[in-house]
């Protein structure tokens, strides 16, 4: 699961439905995930307006000449509000877009993050439908040719990146063929694969100033239309990358009553991008030493232990920095913790090492099922 | 002090008539001027603060060739990012109305519409509705904006109209009705604290529909990044926008509108200065008259001791007393009249924008002083020379009871040559041109005529003496006013002057404007041919740009009594730093049905004929004035593809607007401004169709419940009248005032000829003289006042309203009036005039009848 930036949008929408309780109607015109719908690349990498909720994710770990390590995560959410606006104005509300933009300067010891939201009015956000191209005012990722052309600055903090993503790895499709169930109710459910190994090149702007970097990305992409459920409280996701060319995505959907939930799930792809789909009961995710956010007041652990035993997998995960916390409290109101993390363990007997990132939510504020819902 | 009591306050306690009046009129004199300052700087106050709180925190505003820009245009504009945020804004003037087809209870409101999720760091929006209380967040705004039907109204405007959160209201701009319910209450902050909280906010999509404005933003609101230049940014961004857009501080809305005004507030305040200079001719003729009544005492003064200076002192002191009094009184009179005159302003000004957000401020410490800081020196200047006057009396000339009440036998020279010199002084700033606009040479040629038609009221009142017929007609009370007049010319003049002044401006502005009414209803005659016009909703200001719907433009044409139908379109556009109109009309309709009076060339249809399908337009005669263009003449003007030039093929006569107003054939302006929806049409109709059965027809196919307006012509033309009238309502009240001050003037001057006069008077009575003929020989002496005032006012008046015509409203306005006297308006005016006269000398003639000799002698 995933990507939570867009719980950001998706509150917002949450909002308006629940203000105006949209009618059990409306809701059939959004269409919902099925596991009979096969994903087709690059096809679905366009945007699908059919379904109410959807986001592109981008995160890497880079580095400047000189060894100076950057996190990075961009992403661009579509949440749809009323597929079918009665006024004709351009800006009558469709979908809402928005866009999270985070840049951790390891270093320094930075998390710098910025936020958008538009609605597509004139075009100053939106996402086509025929190819990978999203924007939302200056922040934009196409394709050009295999490379994901990917730019977001924000001008007033001068910060930002500049990058060319290509994939050197097959898409992995999550779940059963890429649909990803998320709760007991069949509906609950999405579409959704990685692009799990992208190099990358370009720069990172901090203070106004471009520094050339290089690294690796990982790109995530989900549409569906509802997610969670009531009794779901939040969740925590890992990608990583590890050093034998094998990378992991695993998530824990946790409980209000503190369990975890059965829909937790995470993929294996291996060095020849061959996956294997990883149930809840495939893998465990042990928190470790915490952290306690100054500003929201919320405690996310950050060092986990994770293993894999399906997977023959160990590892030890810590955030490169404690403080990675968003606070969308402007335009969404959500509040969560996405950062850059480095993992060491073994793999069989090999002893393996990695970088990733780490997202948890649900630790501030009400449950994201109530966000999402 | 002891000296000033005994000497200066006991007579003025002992003549309260004279001295309340004296004081009223100071009071009314400094009133009109504070009114008038008041007004005028409220207005344009007014608008500057509801501006700011409307622009929130926006550093630079981006417009469009004649206001909005056109959505695709904006779609270029995501490179704005660089410079901070961009926030698209829909703004217009719609009635808020009960849900229904009902109108009653209507009123103005302003309409913001926004992308909130845009809006939030440049305007601030407290939400205080009780349903949702706590945190405001763009979520929640969102919620409430982007439901189609939803409006948020400041609380202010709720309670007023007892609504509340869930309450349906209609949104009614021009023909369109929007159904919609208040989803939200906004505090007194940001926008909505101006304009007495006229003021809702909708989400822009919703107003765009509600507006009938699809497809194109009014402006877009730039807030620049902390840390940047204002100056550079704006010159930077100026260089990066395509052509036909411009960035703009927005203060600088406020510059134009000051400049709009400017003409017109420079007008009234040179008119409110009238009522000062009669204030002044008041107190010097009260302290004339104390100098005149007391000169025995004044002489006794002298006598044991008191040197020249005290006199002076005493008499300026009591000037001084009389100011401060009238000030006093005159700061919360001005204010009061100030809230009239915005009133009367309102109606007058284009826009309800700029009318509503007119308040008169309250009275200030500063106000009252700046009452003071004028009234008090003015009055010590009015008193000087009756002061210096009583200071040169000796204790020996007191006694010889010399000067005023002989018969001077012979006029003075100086007075018909003083007169004759401001004449052609007068006369050559006529000719001048104006200066930055302002019709500064054509004030004083009239501030010339009013001395010198003061000059020659001391010739007029020593013909009286010679003048034979009252004599004859009038027996010997007539003889006796007469020579009574003749003797006490000096102090007379004064008040008569005064007097004649007001009358003079009265007459001057009655000309000008009954000249300029029946010009107008001319030119409606010769212009407004077509048989049923449609208006974009009723009572909508001009600058309210509201729109005629595609719908009624079809339903009209499609009647068949309907042969052809123009309409009008227009924006307002930048030309020159001021603002103009540029509007279109389809000419081949207007050549084939209508009729524009041409004022150049002569062959008005040919240049019309010419102007079609070409970059070619024909300028009101404003235009043309204003701006110095002439036929042939290339305009240059900002379109949505940038500058373009625009030959002037005529200029024609127009009074529907002061602010220029250049027009095209309707598919130039398409091809300039982009498609917009006409302002207003013009339906001409086959011979022997029914205007009322047509207007009929229209409507019922358009339903009951679609508020449009369509006048038959003959309709229209007396809305133009009635608008025409209203507009001048100010400066007749205005002259009214000055009539009744300078009314009062001529009671208190006869007063104190009769009080002066009590011995003459006894020794008549002594001789067997009846009250019944003292009292008519007073009032007689009103009466030859009357006319000599008004003789000599007329006569000025009338030379006023020429340059009131020709140079000032020429210079101010650029309208071209056809000289026209209002005859009857004249008779009834002058009949009133000498009714008050007569009224104004019946108080004196009851107390001349009563003086006895006795009384007199007691009294020394």
């Amino acid at each position: 699961m995933t990507r939570v930036g867009f719980l950001g949008a998706a509150a917002a929408v949450a909002v308006l439905i629940g203000t105006h309780g949209l009618p059990a109607a409306q809701e059939s015109e959004w269409r919902q995930a099925r596991p009979d719908r096969a994903l087709e690349l690059p096809r679905d990498h366009a945007s699908h307006p059919e379904y109410r909720i959807e986001w592109w994710y981008y995160t890497g770990n880079l580095a400047a000449d000189g060894g100076r390590r950057f996190g990075y995560q961009v992403t661009f959410f579509r949440v749809g509000v009323d597929a079918q606006p009665a006024n004709p104005s351009r800006w009558a509300v469709r979908d809402l877009h928005a866009a999270h933009l985070a840049v951790t300067d390891v270093a320094a010891g930075r998390h710098l993050s910025a936020e958008r939201l538009n609605r597509a009015g004139v075009g100053w956000a939106g996402a086509a439908t025929d190819t990978l191209e999203v924007w939302n005012e200056g922040w934009r990722v196409a394709l050009e040719g295999a490379t994901h052309r990917l730019r977001a600055r924000d001008d007033s903090g001068g910060f930002g990146v500049d990058l060319h993503l290509t994939p050197v790895k097959p898409a992995a499709a999550h779940g059963v063929g890429g649909f990803s169930r998320k709760g007991a109710q069949p509906g609950n459910a999405s579409h959704y694969y990685s692009l799990t190994r992208l190099e990358t090149r370009g720069q990172v702007v901090l203070d106004g100033a471009a520094v050339d970097v290089v690294g690796s990305s990982w790109m995530d992409h989900e549409f569906g239309t509802s997610f969670l459920e009531p009794a779901q409280q939040g969740w925590d996701w890992f990608s990583l990358q590890l050093d034998d060319g094998t990378e992991l995505m695993a998530y824990v959907i946790r409980r209000r009553d503190g369990a975890l939930d059965p829909h937790s799930a995470g993929t294996f792809v291996d060095a020849a991008g061959r996956t294997t789909r990883l149930r809840a009961g495939d893998f465990r995710l042990a928190p470790g030493r915490t952290w306690a956010s100054p500003a929201s007041g919320a405690v996310y652990p950050v060092e986990w232990r994770v293993e894999a035993p399906a997977v023959d997998l160990a590892l030890d995960v810590r955030a490169v920095l404690d403080a990675q916390e968003l606070r969308t409290g402007e335009s969404t109101g959500v509040t969560y913790w996405e950062g850059a993390v480095v993992a060491a363990g073994t793999r069989g007997a090999q002893p393996v090492q990695g970088r990733g990132y780490l997202e948890m939510t649900g630790y501030a504020g009400p449950p994201m099922s109530e966000v999402l819902r | 002090m002891n000296l000033f009591r005994w000497f200066i306050l006991r007579p003025l306690r002992a003549d309260l008539a004279r001295t309340g009046v004296t004081m009223a009129g100071i009071a009314v004199g400094i009133a009109v001027v504070i009114a008038i300052r008041l007004a005028n700087t409220s207005s344009v106050l007014g608008f500057e603060t509801a501006l700011n709180a409307m622009s929130g925190r926006t550093s630079l505003e981006i417009t469009g060739a004649g206001g909005g820009v056109a959505e695709e245009r904006l779609a270029e504009l995501g490179w704005l990012r660089e410079y901070g945020q961009a926030s698209p804004v829909v703004e217009g003037d719609v009635l808020l109305a009960p849900p229904g087809a009902a109108d009653a209870g209507a009123e103005l409101v302003r309409l913001l519409g926004v992308d909130i999720l845009r809006d939030r760091p440049f305007r601030d929006y407290p939400l205080v509705d009780a349903a949702a209380p706590g945190e405001i967040t763009t979520r929640r705004f969102l919620a409430l904006l982007t439901d189609p039907q939803a409006v948020i109204l400041t609380r202010e405007l709720a309670d007023r109209r007892r609504l509340e959160v869930g309450s349906a209201v209609d949104l009614v701009s021009g023909d369109r009705r929007a159904s919609l319910i208040v989803k939200g209450l906004l505090g007194r902050e940001g926008p909505a604290e101006v304009l007495d909280g006229n003021f809702v906010l909708m989400d822009i999509a919703a107003a765009q529909l509600a507006l009938d404005r699809l497809g194109r933003v009014d402006r877009v609101d730039v807030r620049l990044a902390d840390g940047l230049d204002a100056a550079a940014a704006r010159q930077a961004i100026a260089e990066r926008l395509p052509p036909g857009l411009a960035v703009q501080r927005p203060e600088r809305r406020g510059a134009q509108v000051e400049k709009m005004l400017a003409a017109f507030h420079f007008n009234l305040t040179a008119l409110s200065y009238i009522a000062l200079l009669v204030g002044m001719f008041l107190v010097y003729n009260t302290v004339s008259v104390g100098v005149i009544t007391r000169r025995a005492e004044i002489g006794m003064l002298r006598t044991v001791g008191a040197p020249r200076r005290v006199v002076l002192a005493l008499f300026l002191g009591e000037a001084a007393g009389l100011a401060l009094v009238g000030c006093a009184a005159g700061a919360p009179l001005g204010w009061l009249l100030a809230q009239a005159a915005v009133r009367m302003t309102a109606s007058t000004v284009s826009t309800f924008w700029v009318a509503a957000a007119a308040h008169v401020p309250p009275l200030t410490a500063g106000d009252v002083a700046a009452a003071f800081a004028a009234g008090v020196p003015l009055a010590l200047v009015a008193a000087v020379v009756p002061a210096r006057e009583a200071a040169r009396i000796t204790p020996v000339g007191a006694l010889r009871d010399e000067g005023e009440l002989l018969l001077r036998r012979r006029l003075p020279k100086r007075y018909p040559l003083g007169a004759a010199a401001l004449l052609a002084a007068g006369a050559w700033c006529a000719t001048r041109p104006a200066v930055d606009g302002l019709p500064v040479f054509g004030l004083l040629a009239v501030l010339a005529v009013v001395f010198a038609a003061a000059l020659c009221v001391p010739p007029a009142l020593y013909g009286l003496q010679r003048l034979r017929g009252p004599r004859r007609w009038l027996r010997v009370e007539g003889e006796l006013a007469c020579t009574n007049l003749g003797g006490a010319i000096r102090r007379l003049s004064i008040s008569v002057a005064a007097l004649m002044v007001s009358l003079a401006m009265m007459v001057a502005i009655a000309v000008m404007v009954g000249s300029f009414r029946e010009t107008v209803a001319y030119w409606v005659g010769q212009s407004l041919q077509a048989d049923l016009f449609v208006a974009a909703g009723r009572g909508s200001p001009a600058g309210a740009r509201q729109t005629v719907s595609a719908d009624v433009e079809a339903a009209l044409v499609a009647h068949e009594g309907v042969l052809a139908v123009d309409a009008f379109r227009s924006v307002d556009l930048s030309y020159r730093d001021a603002l103009i109109v540029v509007g279109a009309g389809r000419f081949d309709v207007l050549l084939e049905h209508g009729n524009l009076l041409f004022k150049a060339p002569a062959d008005g249809r040919r240049a019309l004929a010419a102007a079609r399908g070409r970059p070619a337009v024909v300028v009101s005669e404003s235009f043309a004035l204003r701006f110095g263009a002439a036929v042939g003449d290339v305009v240059t003007l900002r379109t949505a593809r940038g500058e373009q030039p625009f030959r002037v093929n005529g200029v024609y006569y127009d009074y529907s607007t002061d602010r220029g107003l250049v027009v095209m054939d309707e598919a130039t302006f398409a091809a300039h401004y982009g498609e917009r929806r006409p302002s207003g049409l013009a339906a001409y109709l086959a011979p022997g169709a029914d205007p009322g059965r047509v207007r009929r027809d229209v409507l019922a196919a358009l339903g009951p419940e679609r508020p449009v307006f369509i006048n038959t012509n003959a309709a229209l033309r007396q809305n133009v009248l009635r608008v025409f009238d209203s507009t001048f309502a100010i400066t007749r009240a205005l002259e009214a005032i000055a009539i009744c001050v300078s009314l009062f003037g001529v009671a208190a001057t006869l007063l104190a000829l009769a009080l002066e006069r009590r011995r003459p008077l006894a020794m008549l009575r002594l001789l067997g003289a009846e009250r019944r003929r003292l009292r008519r020989m007073v009032v007689i002496e009103a009466l030859l006042l009357g006319v000599v005032s008004l003789g000599i006012g007329v006569a000025a008046g009338v030379l006023i309203s020429l340059i009131l015509i020709y140079v000032i409203n020429v210079q101010s306005f650029g309208w071209t009036i056809q000289f026209h006297l209002p005859l009857a308006f004249l008779l009834r005016a002058a009949l009133l005039v000498l009714a008050g006269a007569a009224l104004a000398g019946l108080y004196p003639a009851r107390l001349a009848g009563r003086f006895h000799l006795a009384e007199r002698g007691a009294d020394a």
